[in-house]
């Protein structure tokens, strides 16, 4: 046998042991993730409901049925500000939880970024409602804002004297909204901080130093020095977690059920096929909801690459 | 001048405005955080009648054990029988984690270390998984799986084999974006060193590559087991049968109940609770760096 030939083999038999080690993962990822991604998109073109499911494979094409039937749904059409419809719901909730998420991770990125005693362990407690089962944390929350004047946040807003009567924070219009959003913001910023922190950790303290000994005060290097620096992580991070947020599902079911004007695309979806058993159209408003999603995930591709570019 | 103002004097002298605000929001955020929790476990170890008065009580006038009888003695009223649900989600928890190591780490070392075209589009593509909603999923795999189980004779609902599966398909990209990271770090010098010396090459995983990845496979474990252990969408929609429910299911359940327990539910959220936040805070500085370097999803 040549040299090259021998060499050649080798080559052929690595990259063999290499598809092998992977061939279970890829197996699984395939058959329980992109191969059912595209079956949706099928499901989405046929009447599939709970009679047919175990024939699923000859359920009847239908066109664009089941899409029309999404867009013309009630729970899916604008109504007024205080019912959107699912579409504009999601909107409104995802940018504004991000948002917010964004903004409180970076204040305890500030907060944490100088040292001081039990650093450590206060950066680990602020990671607390991030770690938390969210079946736990949604629930307290519930219980929390329990409507009756014996519910705790009731109790104490009334007691500073900020509201005259105790408020249904989760099964009012508008309002539960702005609450959900709120509590979106609580349970994911620590994401954000843990980014952010990392960033400054990095920024050359003598960009700091210097700037400093040219006069700038901490308003003009938070301005000019700090916010130039996490332009780059403050835009991942905000395309990422929204991205997400699009996509979350069980915050909202488990804090209102999708109730009071929070009835998010996701919300819907489940709601059309498991409550309905219409698995044709719930196919069909995911594939609303992915339009979205391909939209956010484009700008996120484009941002990425040209922040690498710019670095 | 009285002792407050002096004590007022001092604080200002040593405290400029800066770091004044700097203390307010500093508790204002520790109070946010830490509230919501102190109110879980507080909750937990009220009776009925503290729960159920006018006002509500910040701390409870004895550590009461009448919601964990519920959810633990035979004997109790109510019996929820929590003791199941416990084991179901370990059964579920534990072989995902498990199964996630061992199939990334042979992945990642392929990747890592092994020459073969398509291996770092893989990677990538692989990673995308993270931005398919879980809800969209939820349904072909609902419609197929009812669909092979006939076919291979399983049954769909109530088996938590199928959790671990589906699971897996979730954990397993992340899992081996993380430890190829890891395994990258790790100077090949060393492997060839050990290759040299005559080991083989299983050999050298196993006796250099694996102990010097043991943080990054104890991150990976954590994670799998945490996403697992939190699960509520699959778990909602795959498990019918209350002796089957994993605990967030059941917890939900709970929490549904026509007559609301809600020292029970604090109680039960109180055990989900508090094994993943003592395995965080003892493995904090493990986890930490997987979640930057590997963005992992939540």
């Amino acid at each position: 046998m040549s040299v090259v030939s021998r060499w050649r083999s080798l080559r052929a038999q690595e990259a063999r042991l290499g598809w092998a080690l992977l061939a279970p993962t890829l197996i699984i990822v395939f058959g329980l993730v992109i191969f059912p991604a595209f079956f949706s998109i099928w499901i989405s073109f046929h009447a599939v409901g709970l009679h047919n499911l175990n024939d699923v494979f000859h359920a009847p094409f239908n066109g664009l049925e089941n899409y029309k039937r999404v867009v013309t749904d009630f729970a899916f059409k604008y109504h007024s500000i205080q019912n959107m419809g699912a579409a504009l719901t999601s909107i409104v909730y995802s940018f504004s939880a991000t948002a917010l998420a964004l903004v409180g991770g970076l204040i305890a990125a500030l907060l944490l970024n100088k040292p001081f005693r039990g650093r450590g362990l206060v950066r680990a407690t602020f990671l607390f409602s991030y770690v938390a089962p969210i079946v736990s944390v949604a629930f307290v929350w519930r219980w929390i804002l329990d409507p009756r004047p014996s519910g705790v946040m009731n109790d104490i807003l009334m007691r500073l004297g900020i509201i005259h009567a105790p408020m249904a924070y989760l099964s009012q219009r508008g309002l539960a909204l702005i609450v959900v959003i709120l509590l979106d913001a609580w349970r994911y910023f620590p994401f954000a901080m843990l980014m952010i922190l990392a960033r400054l950790q990095a920024i050359d303290k003598s960009l700091y130093e210097a700037a400093e000994v040219d006069g700038a005060n901490v308003w003009e290097r938070f301005r000019y020095i700090t916010v130039p620096e996490l332009r780059f992580v403050l835009g991942a991070v905000f395309l990422l977690r929204l991205i997400w947020t699009f996509n979350k599902f069980d915050d909202i079911f488990l804090l209102t059920g999708g109730g009071f004007g929070t009835k998010v695309l996701p919300i819907l979806v489940y709601e059309f096929s498991f409550r309905l058993r219409d698995f044709g159209r719930g196919a069909a408003a995911a594939m609303i909801l992915v339009a979205f999603l391909v939209v956010f995930i484009a700008v996120y591709l484009r941002f990425v690459m040209r922040s690498s570019e710019e670095a | 001048m009285s002792d407050r103002e002096n004590m007022l004097t001092y604080l200002a002298r040593r405290m400029n405005l800066g770091k004044i605000i700097w203390l307010i929001v500093l508790t204002f955020f520790l109070v946010g955080v830490i509230f919501p929790f102190y109110w879980m476990v507080s909750s937990s170890f009220k009776t009925q009648i503290e729960i159920a008065g006018r006002h509500p009580v910040y701390v409870p006038h004895a550590l009461r054990l009448d919601a964990y009888k519920e959810l633990f003695d035979p004997n109790a009223p109510h019996f929820q029988d929590f003791g199941r649900n416990i084991v179901n989600s370990i059964k579920v928890s534990v072989p995902t984690a498990l199964i996630a190591v061992i199939l990334s780490v042979l992945g990642a070392y392929a990747i890592a270390r092994l020459r073969f075209k398509g291996k770092e589009l893989m990677l990538n593509g692989v990673l995308a998984v993270y931005l398919i909603p879980g809800v969209l999923l939820i349904i072909p795999l609902f419609a197929m799986l009812a669909k092979v189980g006939d076919a291979i004779g399983f049954e769909v609902q109530d088996n938590l084999g199928v959790l671990v599966v589906t699971y897996l398909a979730q954990t397993l990209p992340v899992a081996l974006y993380m430890l190829t990271n890891y395994f990258r770090t790790i100077p090949d010098e060393i492997e060839q060193a050990a290759l040299i010396d005559g080991c083989n090459r299983l050999e050298v995983v196993w006796r250099v590559t694996l102990p010097l990845s043991i943080p990054a496979i104890v991150s990976v474990f954590v994670y799998t087991f945490m996403i697992a252990w939190n699960e509520f969408l699959y778990a909602f929609v795959f498990l019918n049968s209350r002796g089957m429910f994993t605990m967030p299911i059941k917890i939900q359940a709970i929490f549904s109940d026509p007559s609301p327990r809600p020292h029970v539910v604090m109680a039960a959220s109180t055990i989900m609770t508090v094994p993943v936040v003592l395995l965080f805070l003892v493995l904090e500085r493990f986890l930490e760096e997987g979640l930057t370097a590997g963005g992992v999803k939540g």
